[in-house]
């Protein structure tokens, strides 16, 4: 089992000291640059729901940033419906190798919660997020009631 | 005075053109006389003058903020132009003799100038300082003599070495660094019998300039820039910094007060004291000094010279053996320094160049001038002519384009970079890290400046522009600014320059280790590879021990050496042979000739121009081969010889669907058994199809083969994903010979002056011309890579080794996305990056990419691309960034310029119809269609160097209105157009024929 060893550190780091609203980290056994979790938000509409992503780390990891999928479908302004999300914090221009992954899902978790409707994806959900507030609240909880997952126990 | 009657007269000539013009303020002395003498030289050369005035008014204007001119760039009613267009405006100009603003008017008006001058004498010293210059500067300062305010007095009142009875306080005064020395011999009645001033230093020349002011009369100052300025030994005691700066504190006060009190009332009382004193002084003077009939004419001015003269006797030895003895010091061209005083220049430029006292610049231009045409003949102690080059440089850059300085730069430029061309080269090495060291902030001004007059002599001597010694001279200059801008850039240390031959070696040690050795199927040895012409070696290169190469972000952009104008006349198949008259002197070891080729001096020249260089050269290697092939056929005919005659061509014969296949063996044939052949012309020959190659034919070729390799399912090159560039396959599946004929490949395409569709990171062409891959490449490599990198580096914190957490254990994925570890050192994954080893880590990690990974692979690649350009001008002419652009064209379609350089036959022009509808339907395409568009026509989708104007496209009617689709014959860039009968039809049809194409003689 190959991977840079600082991921494999980060693993163990993040297996241990569990953040609040990331759990249930997994990877391949023969392939670490691959991880899957749960994001578990606080915030409504998606406090009644649990969302897979995945995180795909490349091999010249940490001088490349990893890139983030949701395979849990997800009413949100800023991640489209193929699960890609919009990070500010690993995108090429941004990325700096000392970010470490409990602060890329941090700021992940943290635009779950809060939406940025000024930089979206879905460009109609920006524009019903603010205009009916009320409509696109409804909307996200009836869509995480049908695909999201079930929050872990505790 | 000698040699600088030409300029006198010139300027006569000038000023009397001014005469008849509107509002030019007249001058008096013997127009009437020059007029009358003027000889067909002397009309062309006020002819020029009056053009070059015109060219810097439309340029830079008169400087006059309320100018009404429209062609002058103050009234802010010209239009920006290139040098070339204005240089052709002025042209017009001039032969409409439109109006031309007053010089003069600039300088009242520019703020900085106003403030060096007191109120009172603005207004008329103008005119007459002007007259007196000629007068002086024509007759040899016979006449001056007899004037009240004569420069002599000064000196020659010092020279009396007696204290004077002055009614003014020494103390009061400024320092003045006139030396005097004991009256000259020989000086007869008529003669000017001033002893010389010796040198000159910043304080002096101001407070020289001050009192000239006050006595409103610069004839002193005019006569003492005149004993210095043109003189080496002189100049070359000037302006040197001085070892203790407190001396000079007590003059920066002065200086920070200027005695502006002397009102013209004071002027008056003093020059009442004068004319007082006149007769005792004189007197004096007659007796102490041998009988000068010199009248004083300020005595302030004896005072002071005298007490500095003592002071000047010490500096001056003390400064100059010190500058002798580092000439003779070994490392001296290795040196920057410099005695220069470049503060103090700065603050008397302002002094020497303001239009009011234009005497003194004219008669800093003719000593600068003398001063120049002696060094050139004399050849004196290259140290002294540095420090005065690099005085009158100075001064040439720091103009702030009044017309004024720029009557300098027109002049004394051309001379003075003539002088500094003729300097051996440690002696033009040094200057140049002079240049570097002291002034970088200079450079830009330098080559704008050197540009200009080189864009306005080209212009003003097209026919024989590369015999002129004045362009050659400053094109020579601007190889040292080149090397100067270079070395004052931030340079990559250590150099990536090669070790060509260590990277040559190291093939053969490290395939030792990783299996079979396939080099040797190539008769070709890479060991003879140094693709540079010994005689063309940059000695000034050598002797600064720097390349262009080593500096990735000049300070001056290295594209502002270009000069478009001399690129564009400088008939290159005229300047290649004398390059190849060069060459061949150097085989035979003569040389020493005065024949010049700008293709040594290559930065000057667009890429398009050297394109055109590297065509003769190809295309005189094709001939010569075709000449020896055709000998021997000759030689063997009738005899039995089966297949001993060689072909006049490199004929490929391929088939479509087998194109890679036949063409790697078919090179590979040729590359084995005699690699010579590959500098034959190609021929390529589709079997079963009748395209005749004329070079259209070739070109699909490579358009086609090129296709195919570069496509990652062929396994040689890997896309990168962030980039889309091709890199080479760290794990490929063919052996080393297969990149060898791809570098044969992309040798023969620029060989044979096609352009091919790839997409190679930068770093590929510079490991081409020799150079290996450092951290600075993964900029382009890999952007995310490198600013990872780079923050790594950036970062400064001691928990470097906690927070990165990264061990010289590095990993990547390969082809099949399989995950690769290597250790950059032995035990790598045991070594942790701390702030000790970051700058390492990132060293070794680059290398490992752009190197040690791909090493076999890509040494295979450069011996084929060195088999077909070792023995072309290749890495002479161009820059990794060129060949760039000479393999893959630029990258942009620009239409619009395409359609003005388009040509039309058979009865089409640009008013028909068709051709309109045709241009407003291409113009509306998308860039895909116009990327097909450009395939169809021209054979290749890329834009050739020198963009779209180059392809010279011709549109030829294809008879009446008929169903034909439109055709085009690819080697001619010919577009056959029949004359449909709506627009509505010609647009179905050409898109038809761009979507349907490939294949010759099929449609």
């Amino acid at each position: 089992m190959t991977a840079p060893r600082r991921l494999r550190k980060e693993l163990s780091d993040l297996q241990e000291n569990t953040l609040k609203g990331f759990r249930d980290i997994k990877t391949d056994d023969d392939n670490l640059l691959r991880w899957t979790g749960l994001i578990v938000p606080d915030n409504p509409p998606y406090n009644k729901g649990a969302f897979r992503i995945e995180i795909n780390f490349p091999a010249e990891y940490p001088f490349k940033p990893p890139k983030i999928n949701f395979k849990t479908r997800i009413y949100h302004p800023n991640i489209d419906e193929k699960g890609q999300v919009c990070l500010p914090i690993i995108s090429t221009e941004n990325w700096k190798p000392a970010t470490r992954t409990d602060q890329v899902v941090q700021a992940l978790v943290d635009l779950v919660n809060e939406p940025e409707p000024e930089r979206p994806l879905r460009a109609e959900l920006a524009e019903e997020f603010l205009r009916d507030r009320k409509k696109f609240v409804k909307n996200a909880e009836d869509y995480t009631k049908k695909h999201s997952e079930k929050r872990p126990a505790d | 005075m000698s040699g600088g009657g030409g300029e006198e007269e010139e300027q006569q000539q000038q000023r009397q053109h001014q005469h008849q013009l509107p509002g030019v303020s007249s001058s008096a002395s013997g127009s009437g006389a020059a007029a009358g003498r003027a000889t067909p030289e002397m009309k062309r050369s006020a002819v020029r003058s009056l053009i070059q005035r015109y060219f810097h008014q439309l340029q830079s204007g008169c400087g006059n903020a309320h100018c009404t001119n429209d062609n002058c760039a103050s009234s802010g009613k010209v239009a920006p132009m290139t040098p070339n267009e204005v240089a052709a405006k002025a042209l017009q100009l001039f032969s409409q003799d439109a109006q031309l603003c007053e010089a003069s008017a600039s300088a009242s008006s520019s703020p900085q100038d106003v403030d060096m001058l007191s109120p009172n004498d603005s207004s008329s010293s103008s005119s007459g300082s002007s007259t007196s210059t000629i007068t002086s500067a024509s007759t040899t300062t016979t006449t001056s003599t007899q004037s009240q305010s004569a420069p002599a007095a000064v000196v020659v009142a010092a020279a009396a070495a007696a204290p004077s009875e002055s009614s003014i306080p020494v103390q009061s005064l400024p320092q003045l660094d006139l030396v005097a020395e004991p009256l000259s011999v020989g000086s007869g009645p008529c003669t000017p019998t001033l002893p010389p001033v010796q040198s000159l230093d910043a304080n002096s020349l101001i407070a020289l300039y001050e009192q000239c002011r006050a006595a409103d009369s610069y004839d002193r100052i005019c006569h003492a820039i005149g004993d210095v300025f043109s003189f080496v030994d002189r100049l070359s005691k000037s302006f040197v910094r001085s070892a203790e700066p407190a001396a000079s504190s007590s003059l920066q006060e002065l200086l920070d007060n200027p005695p502006e009190a002397l009102n013209k009332e004071q002027l008056r009382m003093l020059e009442g004291e004068h004319d007082k004193d006149e007769d005792c002084t004189q007197k004096e003077e007659e007796e102490a000094a041998g009988g000068d009939s010199e009248a004083a004419c300020s005595g302030e001015v004896v005072v002071v010279t005298e007490t500095e003269a003592e002071t000047e006797d010490e500096d001056v030895p003390m400064a100059q053996p010190e500058a002798d003895s580092q000439a003779e010091g070994e490392d001296k061209s290795q040196s920057s320094d410099t005695m220069v005083d470049f503060q103090g220049l700065r603050r008397v430029q302002r002094l020497l160049f303001v239009c009011q006292t234009r005497a003194i610049t004219e008669k800093l231009t003719t000593s600068v001038i003398q001063l120049a045409e002696w060094v050139q003949y004399m050849r004196p102690d290259w140290e002294k002519v540095i420090h005065c080059l690099v005085i009158c440089f100075d001064l040439a850059t720091n103009t702030n384009n009044s017309v004024v300085d720029i009557d300098y730069l027109d002049r004394a430029l051309p001379k003075l970079c003539q002088a500094a061309a003729s300097m051996p080269v440690p002696a033009q090495a040094r200057l140049a890290r002079i240049w570097a060291a002291h002034c970088p902030d200079q450079l830009q001004t330098l080559v704008a400046a050197c540009q200009q007059q080189i864009t306005l002599q080209v212009l003003l001597d097209e026919e024989s522009m590369r015999e002129n010694g004045s362009i050659i001279g400053m094109t020579k200059v601007l190889k040292i600014v080149f090397y100067a801008n270079i070395l004052a850039s931030e340079l990559e240390l250590p150099s990536c320059r090669i070790p060509l031959e260590d990277r040559a070696e190291t093939p053969a040690t490290s395939s030792s280790s990783s299996g079979p050795v396939e080099d040797d199927l190539f008769v070709y040895s890479s060991v003879h590879q140094p693709h540079m012409p010994k005689f063309a070696e940059d000695q000034l290169e050598k002797a600064l021990q720097v390349s262009a190469i080593d500096c990735r972000r000049p300070l001056v952009p290295l594209e502002e050496f270009y000069n478009e104008a001399l690129s564009e006349n400088i008939q290159m198949h005229h300047d290649y042979l004398s390059y190849k008259t060069l060459a061949m002197e150097s085989e035979m070891g003569s040389g020493q000739t005065n024949y010049f080729s700008f293709m040594l001096y290559a930065f000057i020249l667009t890429p398009a121009t050297k394109v055109d260089a590297l065509y003769y050269d190809s295309r005189m290697r094709m001939y010569s081969e075709r000449y020896s092939s055709l000998y021997s056929m000759l030689n063997n005919f009738g005899q039995d010889g089966q297949d001993g005659t060689p072909r006049p061509d490199l004929k490929l014969t391929v088939r479509r669907d087998q194109l890679i296949n036949d063409a790697l063996i078919g090179l590979e044939l040729v590359a084995m058994s005699n690699p010579k052949d590959l500098k034959k012309q190609l021929v390529v020959e589709f079997v079963g199809e009748q395209g005749i190659d004329e070079g259209g034919v070739s070109k699909e070729f490579f358009q086609l083969i090129v296709e195919e390799i570069f496509n990652p399912a062929f396994g040689m090159f890997v896309q990168q994903e962030e980039t889309n560039n091709m890199w080479f396959n760290a794990t490929p599946f063919e052996n080393g010979a297969q990149f060898t004929l791809i570098g044969i490949i992309i040798g023969l395409a620029i060989y044979n002056n096609v352009i091919l569709a790839v997409n190679f990171p930068m770093v590929v062409y510079r490991k081409l011309m020799g150079y290996c891959g450092t951290f600075a490449d993964l900029n382009d490599w890999s952007p995310t890579l490198y600013k990872s990198l780079k923050s790594m580096l950036d970062y400064q914190g001691e928990d470097m080794e906690e927070v990165f957490d990264q061990t010289f254990k590095i990993s990547y994925s390969n082809v099949f996305g399989e995950m690769v570890e290597h250790e950059l050192v032995p035990h790598g994954k045991d070594v942790l990056v701390g702030q000790h080893n970051k700058q390492l880590f990132v060293n070794l990690y680059s290398d490992f990419l752009l190197n040690m990974n791909i090493q076999q692979q890509f040494n295979a690649f450069r011996k084929g691309f060195e088999m077909v350009t070792d023995e072309s001008p290749l890495k002479l002419l161009f820059r990794p960034e060129e060949i760039e652009m000479l393999v893959c064209g630029s990258r942009e379609f620009d239409f619009v310029e395409l359609e003005h350089s388009t040509e039309y036959e058979g009865g089409y022009t640009d008013e028909t119809q068709i051709i309109q509808d045709f241009w407003s339907i291409v113009h509306a395409m998308p860039n895909e269609s116009k990327r097909k568009l450009l395939e169809f026509t021209t054979g290749s989708a890329r834009v050739p160097v020198g963009g779209l104007k180059c392809l010279r496209l011709l549109i030829t009617r294809h008879g009446p209105d008929s169903d034909r689709l439109p055709t085009s014959h690819t080697c001619f860039n010919v577009l056959l157009l029949p004359e449909y009968s709506s627009r509505e039809k010609l647009e179905e049809r050409l898109l038809k024929a761009i979507n349907y194409s490939k294949g010759f003689g099929m449609l």
